[in-house]
């Protein structure tokens, strides 16, 4: 959705296909959802984003990841990385506070890549009606910066897979 | 796995409701929202909402008003405050009231994290505390004897001076009354506490086999004893024997008991060498032995030798300022025996069973309890849970005098006749002349 390097939404797709085994077909980019902007946060409302997508169901896919470069929020929280209803059809990816470290630094390309890919396979379980995991060695473990995002590793928990299997 | 909680968030925004519920939506807890402190309150009367998130400015009720409530009512209930105007004054006087935390809208993602690891591990101490807790009162069991009435406040003060001598104890009271326990309570006190109590219900065993219990045998002493065998007498060895309902055994039983008191020596049935025994008698009993034994009918010598000291134990319908706290320990006992939360009783159903007089005394208020909980489906039981009391014909349990009835219903029929006196005469099949002295007599005036 909007301004997103071509090389992103590829390196999610490829993550979704050699972990889950799953078919993932990338879509022509859809418009920047200025709908969202909250002109007093300057951020971009993930539930009315989520909620446009509902609108215009994209027939013959499961599941519909939208991937962003802006900085998305829900009303509660200052950011999301990502967003998705829980059991729903659609989620986002944003990769906007995934490009600068907590220290202000520029992290290497794969590793911003490896985030987003963290990200939508989460949300991805979140869409399979997956609950967040308390084993911090599993994807569905909440992580709620990027120390925790980057621990996190690539792989559900015994768990959680079996969950995830059920569920596909 | 971590134990799923039940959250219910109070905020009147939707738009912050909605993103709570999406959000726990995902953690998989149950959750649940109010949109004013008076829906949550309403909310929570009907179900246990382990934790809160209360918005501070809301119309109507304010979060740190509500707050307030739910830390009276509900004092278990983690609240956390959230407020999108951060004042350090609204935080202080929320953490004083017993706030869990204090969370500044928008959050950040692991701020809101820290906060449920905060409250999952109050919570694990919560519930170590309580089995900790629970496992005491098991092993101090004699402390269940509840009551706060200023007769239960005598008893709770001789039970550690009977305790210290040895001398028999006599309990008397009604069926129900908690006599055990207090016999319990005796020995757990005594120097004897750390050596066997044993009780026996004497009501319960023939006379025979009582016998046979209580004194032991020796192999070959009637037909079936095939092994030789320790009575009660001499297991208890050292401890305490609690003998219910003595006034049930027989004479013969009375002479035997009598003489192992005076001797402190037991012969088993079928022996010949008398064994020493020790122990600290404590009887218990329904009837007025007293009575009985003037009147004969219950050996006087051995009823002095086991009244040394005398405990009356009132009925709860003598001490109904009690029942509100038995109520309480019973709604512990069974909501955490049977895993519903149900913790509360409206002021209309305490009423109930404090107008209610409890034949069956404290055992048959906690089995009225037990019963009430196990089929509740709401965390607090109303006057509608106690249906099953009203079974009991009234003027039966609440005796009045001759000329309380009589008044009573002439009143009554004058009532159902709209004090047409010819017409109630008719009914009550007197004179009506009889009729206005009767009502003059009563002093009985039309309301």
């Amino acid at each position: 959705m909007g301004e997103v390097p071509e090389i992103t939404p590829k390196a999610l797709a490829a993550h979704l296909l050699g972990y889950l085994n799953l078919e993932v077909d990338i879509l022509p980019p859809l418009k920047d959802p200025v709908y969202a902007l909250n002109q007093k946060r300057l951020q971009y409302d993930a539930g009315v984003i989520l909620k446009a997508m509902e609108s215009e169901p994209f027939q013959d896919y499961a599941k519909i990841i939208g991937v962003l470069d802006l900085d998305i929020f829900v009303p509660i929280l200052t950011h999301v990385f990502g967003e998705a209803r829980q059991g729903g059809s659609y989620a986002l990816v944003s990769v906007y506070r995934l490009k600068r470290n907590s220290d202000g630094s520029t992290p290497p390309l794969s590793l911003i890549l490896e985030r987003g890919a963290k990200v939508a396979m989460h949300e991805l379980g979140h869409l399979f009606d997956l609950h967040h995991c308390v084993d911090r060695k599993c994807l569905m473990h909440f992580s709620g910066g990027l120390e925790d995002l980057d621990e996190a590793p690539l792989y559900f928990c015994r768990y959680c897979s079996v969950f995830l299997r059920d569920a596909l | 796995m971590e134990e799923k909680m039940s959250i219910m968030i109070v905020d009147d925004e939707e738009i912050v409701r909605e993103s709570f519920l999406h959000w726990f939506e995902k953690t998989g807890h149950r959750v649940d929202a109010a949109s004013s402190g008076f829906e949550a309150l309403e909310k929570l009367e009907k179900f246990p909402f382990e934790l809160l998130f209360v918005d501070i400015k809301m119309p109507g009720m304010n979060g740190i008003e509500l707050l307030g409530k739910v830390k009276e009512e509900y004092p278990d209930t983690f609240v956390v405050i959230i407020t999108a105007y951060g004042s350090i004054e609204t935080a202080v006087e929320a953490m004083k009231l017993g706030a869990t935390d204090y969370l500044l809208k928008p959050f950040k993602p692991e701020q809101l994290s820290l906060v449920m690891e905060k409250v999952a591990y109050q919570r694990k101490l919560v519930s170590e505390y309580e089995y900790v807790k629970g496992r005491l009162e098991e092993i101090t069991r004699f402390d269940n004897i509840i009551g706060q009435s200023p007769p239960m406040q005598d008893i709770f003060e001789l039970i550690p001076e009977v305790a210290q001598s040895d001398s028999s104890v006599l309990l008397m009271g009604e069926t129900g009354t908690g006599k055990e326990l207090i016999a319990k309570a005796i020995h757990a006190k005594s120097r004897r506490a750390h050596l066997p109590f044993i009780a026996i219900n004497c009501g319960a065993i023939p006379d025979t086999l009582l016998e046979s219990e209580l004194f032991g045998h020796q192999k070959g002493a009637f037909t079936g004893a095939t092994h030789p065998r320790k009575g009660f007498l001499e297991v208890v060895s050292g401890g305490t024997l609690f003998l219910d309902e003595i006034g049930e055994i027989s004479p013969k039983m009375q002479i035997d008991l009598l003489r192992v008191l005076e001797e402190k020596k037991i012969i088993r049935i079928g022996d010949r060498e008398p064994i020493n025994v020790d122990f600290r008698l404590i009887s218990a009993t329904r009837r007025d032995l007293e009575k009985e034994a003037a009147e004969g009918g219950f050996r006087e010598d051995f009823f002095y030798r086991i009244n040394v000291i005398i405990i009356q134990i009132p009925p709860l319908s003598k001490r109904k300022e009690d029942i509100p706290l038995l109520v309480k320990h019973f709604l512990e006992k069974y909501s955490h025996e049977t895993t519903k939360r149900v913790d509360h009783v409206t002021s209309e159903a305490t009423q109930l069973l404090k107008d209610y007089d409890w034949p069956g005394n404290v055992r048959e208020l906690e089995n009225a309890i037990e019963r009430a909980v196990v089929l509740s489906k709401s965390r607090t039981l109303g006057k509608e849970d106690f249906g099953f009391l009203r079974t009991i014909p009234s003027p039966i349990s609440k005796p009045r005098s001759l000329r309380e009835m009589e008044k009573h219903y002439i009143q009554e029929i004058l009532e159902n006749c709209d004090w047409n006196v010819t017409k109630a005469s008719k009914i009550l099949d007197i004179n009506r002349v009889t009729l206005h002295k009767m009502i003059k007599r009563l002093n009985l005036k039309r309301p």
